[in-house]
């Protein structure tokens, strides 16, 4: 997580023209080397010394076939999540100029995981299907958001949209809870989903969902120039020749695939969405396009270093991935509410 | 009666400051007793502020505010809110609360564990809001109230303290005239009842009309004090406000008038 | 008797106490007639009052249904009451000890306890370290904007994610039986509840109930602001001190029978304002209102799908998020804070 902050010159004090190569490098480095961490470390007989000779080509064929039928999938996994979510949140913080707007504090995930959670009750269990109901869930969730910030009021108030995104995953929490006590064979399969972790997932999941990230990205290629004109103001987008409810709509579509698809790898993971934007911009400063530039090396990172920390920080048994990324997300919320900048952005 | 008929406040060589920023050092202050005192100055002085160390809402960094002579913050709240009133200046009230409410609210001070709301109370309150004429406004909610309603319901609660001192914080910035001229009458009845007040007051042709008594202030000193009439002068005006005017005396009631105010001839800081 | 005095509540705040309490009543008797064996609602009270005839229902009542529904009705009013104190201290009608993390902590304390990590206290008395610490964790994060703004709820809502996240590690850890055991932990429910930690709430109820009393006049003038309230002779300070503190106790104790019952302490006093009159702080109302609504949503959980059993706590979220929502998304003008 630190690599970020170990770009040299203090990018704090460059007002004009930030440059975005030094901690593009250093997020890619710190990137490649949690990749590796992610591949050499894990419960089992394999250990890191026996992986990276596996990696090195001069391993036994067991740490081979572990690092290649659990660990790289797992890998994988990890970094579509954190690629997936970290954009999402760059998104929505920008759309809804709230710094907190983030996917999972704001009930996106959630609706993407109680959207599971019923398909799983009615006995849906194939890769495709769980994305796409995933992505339909996140899809409500997102339109929600949106037409919450455009309340009259709301907008202005980050913390009472934070607030009813909170309520909202509460309750969606509760109906999930609740379908669980209702059939105790669902019950495990979604508890197994619900839990936020990219340990036991199939390399088919990650391929059910490569096709909607693409479209995603396209479309995150297609929207940031006006995203960006949007900062300044719906009407001054207006004025730029923007067309301020077809980027609204845009936007909530790609949230909702990246926040569908990262939910159907990983289930709902709170607070990646908030920590990997709000890195990314104390590099980029607040123009989104460089921010989502970022984002890209940062949000797998994340992710992949919250993974690793999993494996580690309990072993041999492993905490879920869901924890971790709460434990290292609800500081960087106090953070952002403690240095005071909240309303801004 | 439970409570005294006068009571004196003074400050004496107080120091007042916002964490390590010191709004105002070494003032010393005695408010004339049944006279209006006005606290005027330009914007960021130290005037609301000396009127929140008067009231003991801010304590005072060094030195002390003396209320009969003994130090307001030794004194038990309860003791100190028999004695002095406030009207702060911006004042929010719970949504639906009647001005009969608000104005009971004024004998808390008077009530006990023992005491609950008796017949003083009820006397009290009757004769706060005569004072303030607001008796036929008790059952209104606050909220659906003019401003001058309002504010006369606020200085209402004040008066049912029963106190022998108020202390009002610019009673009259968010009012129309009409409303004003309102509440200040209401000041100077309430001062012919033998009260001891003091206001921050923004316009100073006002406090030249409705004071007796005059503070003048600037970053933090104290740099005039008398009536109206004695120490208001072109040279005060130029110094407090740095604007030129000159000087009439109202023929209805003799009080010093600004007028032809104007910002050129100033002089150099 | 004169129906101006502050402290005496008026024939409005009357009637409304009184139709609350014939609401808990009410509950009462039909959560404790419900369940596989029905009992009748009269015999039900006899049964309450020793005069029945029917031994198998002087059983069921007294022995297994009655510490239920009791520990329900204590543990609504405390919730209800630390939330109608914490909003009238915050002067925010959000913050509520549920909504701050309070509660959270509290079950991560409990729960570290319950799943055997080698500390051996009592689960009350471990809530209530949770819940004192979350508090002070929001309060010194929050800085020096004290209770008020948003920095207080947003603190708060990061305290309640790494407790939840913590309660999750826990139980991660342990042995599934023991997780089992733990789950109601996680939502809040009457299962878990000890009839221990129910004796130490109804103490600690019946103890901060006196103390409320005694501060009631100095939390009515906090409807103002504060330089009203010292003027009105207030100790601001020690009124601020003594309402936290009662405010953490009571959900600590609650939360060490019945686990994280959300929004009870946001509802309940909600509803208290509204039926009450303007003006002083519903207190009772907010207590009573809490009592009954505990024990309609464990009533709900367990009747509505029965043998199903619905935790109470996942009763209250689905009734009350939505009302939630709808505070905090109409448009409206008034701020909240």
């Amino acid at each position: 997580m630190n690599a970020p902050l170990t770009a040299p010159a203090n990018p704090r004090n460059v007002v004009a023209s930030r440059s975005l190569f030094l901690p593009l490098v250093a997020a890619g480095l710190f990137l490649l080397l949690v990749i590796i961490g992610s591949l050499i470390y894990g419960a089992g007989p394999v250990t890191p010394r026996k992986a990276l000779a596996a990696l090195a080509g001069t391993g036994s064929d067991e740490a081979w076939f572990v690092i290649r039928e659990l660990r790289l999938p797992r890998t994988l996994i990890g970094l579509a999540t954190g690629l997936a979510l970290g954009i999402a949140g760059a998104l929505l913080q920008a759309m809804t100029r709230n710094p907190l707007a983030e996917p999972g504090l704001l009930g996106v995930s959630a609706g993407a995981g109680f959207a599971v959670a019923v398909a799983i009750l009615f006995g849906a269990s194939t890769a495709t299907l769980t994305t796409l109901i995933a992505q339909v869930g996140a899809l409500a969730g997102c339109s929600l958001v949106i037409a919450a910030t455009r309340v009259q009021g709301l907008g202005n108030d980050p913390v009472r949209l934070v607030l009813a995104g909170a309520t909202l995953s509460g309750l969606l929490l509760a109906l999930t809870s609740m379908l669980m006590l209702m059939d105790q064979r669902a019950a495990d399969e979604i508890r197994f989903w619900i839990t936020g972790s990219v340990a036991g997932k199939s390399l088919a999941t990650f391929q059910a969902t490569l096709p909607s990230l693409i479209i995603a990205l396209t479309l995150v290629v297609v929207v940031a120039r006006p995203l960006a004109a949007m900062a300044l103001g719906e009407r001054a987008a207006v004025g730029l020749g923007h067309h301020p409810g077809r980027i609204r709509f845009l936007i909530t579509v790609t949230v909702a695939l990246l926040v569908g698809a990262a939910t159907a790898l990983a289930g709902p993971l709170i607070f990646v969405g908030l920590v990997v934007p709000f890195i990314a911009r104390a590099f980029s400063g607040p123009d989104i396009r460089k921010t989502l530039w970022l984002c890209l090396p940062i949000g797998p990172a994340v992710v992949l270093a919250a993974d690793v920390a999993s494996r580690l920080m309990a072993a041999p048994a492993e905490m879920p991935l869901g924890v971790v990324t709460a434990l290292i997300g609800a500081p960087v919320l106090l953070a952002i509410v403690r240095a005071g900048r909240m309303p801004s952005l | 009666m439970s409570h005294s008929n006068t009571a004196t406040l003074a400050a004496d060589r107080i120091t007042l400051a916002h964490r390590r920023f010191t709004v105002a050092e070494n003032l010393s202050l005695t408010l004339p007793s049944a006279r209006v005192t006005a606290i005027v100055g330009p914007n960021g002085c130290g005037k609301s502020t000396l009127l929140n160390g008067l009231a003991r809402i801010h304590a005072p960094a060094a030195g002390a505010v003396l209320l009969d002579g003994k130090d307001i913050h030794r004194l038990p709240s309860k003791d100190v809110a028999r004695k002095l009133a406030l009207l702060p200046q911006e004042n929010t009230a719970p949504e639906g609360l009647t001005v009969g409410d608000l104005v009971r609210f004024g004998r808390q001070p008077h009530q006990g564990w023992m005491k609950q709301w008796s017949q003083e109370d009820q006397q009290a309150f009757d004769r706060a809001v005569q004072a303030a004429d607001v008796k036929g406004l008790v059952n209104r909610a606050l909220d659906t109230l003019s401003g001058g309603q309002r504010q006369r319901a606020w200085i209402a609660m004040a008066v049912a303290q029963q106190t022998p001192l108020l202390l009002l914080d610019e009673p009259t910035s968010a009012l129309d005239l009409g409303h004003q001229i309102e509440v200040f009458e209401l000041i100077r009845n309430l001062r012919e009842q033998g009260k001891t007040i003091a206001m921050v007051v923004h316009d100073l042709a006002s406090a030249c009309r409705y004071a007796d008594h005059m503070v003048a202030m600037k970053d933090g000193k104290i740099i005039e004090e008398g009536s109206p009439a004695e120490i208001v002068s072109p040279e005060l005006v130029q110094e407090l406000y740095g604007v030129s005017c000159e000087l009439l005396h109202d023929p209805a009631t003799g009080s010093p008038l600004l007028v032809n105010v104007r910002r050129n001839n100033r002089q150099p800081a | 008797m004169h129906r101006h005095a502050l402290t005496m509540p008026d024939s409005r705040t009357l009637v409304a106490n009184a139709v609350l309490l014939l609401l808990v009543a009410a509950a009462v008797i039909i959560s404790l007639s419900m369940g596989t064996v029905q009992i009748a609602p009269a015999e039900v009270i006899r049964a309450l009052i020793g005069t029945t005839e029917d031994p198998t229902a002087a059983f069921v009542i007294n022995e297994l249904r009655l510490s239920r529904v009791v520990a329900g009705m204590l543990s609504g009013a405390a919730l209800a009451l630390a939330g109608c104190l914490m909003q009238t201290l915050a002067r925010n009608r959000l913050a509520t000890p549920g909504i701050i993390g309070i509660d959270n902590a509290a079950t991560a304390f409990a729960v570290a306890s319950v799943v055997g990590t080698g500390i051996a206290i009592a689960p009350s008395a471990m809530a209530l370290v949770g819940a004192a610490t979350a508090t002070a964790l929001a309060f010194g994060l929050a800085g020096a904007n004290g209770t008020r703004g948003y920095r207080f709820i947003v603190a708060g809502l990061g305290i309640g994610a790494i407790a939840g996240a913590v309660t999750q590690v826990m139980l991660s850890q342990v042995a599934i039986d023991d997780a089992n055991a733990a789950y109601p932990w996680t939502v809040g429910s009457l299962n878990a509840r000890s009839g221990a930690s129910v004796q130490v709430l109804a103490l600690g109820l019946a103890a901060s109930c006196l103390v409320t009393v005694a501060i009631v006049r100095a939390l009515n003038t906090l409807q103002f602001s504060d330089p009203v309230a010292i003027a009105l002779g207030t100790r601001l300070r020690r009124t601020r001190v003594v309402g936290l503190g009662l405010s953490v106790l009571l959900t600590g104790l609650a939360v060490s029978v019945c686990g994280p019952v959300g929004l009870v302490a946001l509802l309940a006093p909600e509803l208290a304002r509204t039926v009450c009159r303007p003006g002083r702080i519903p207190l009772t109302a907010a207590a009573l209102a809490g009592a009954a609504f505990m024990v309609i949503a464990d009533l709900l959980g367990r009747t509505l799908f029965s043998p199903l059993e619905i935790p109470v706590g996942i009763i209250t979220a689905i009734v009350g998020s939505p009302y939630l929502l709808w505070i905090l998304l109409r448009p409206s003008t008034r701020s909240l804070t």
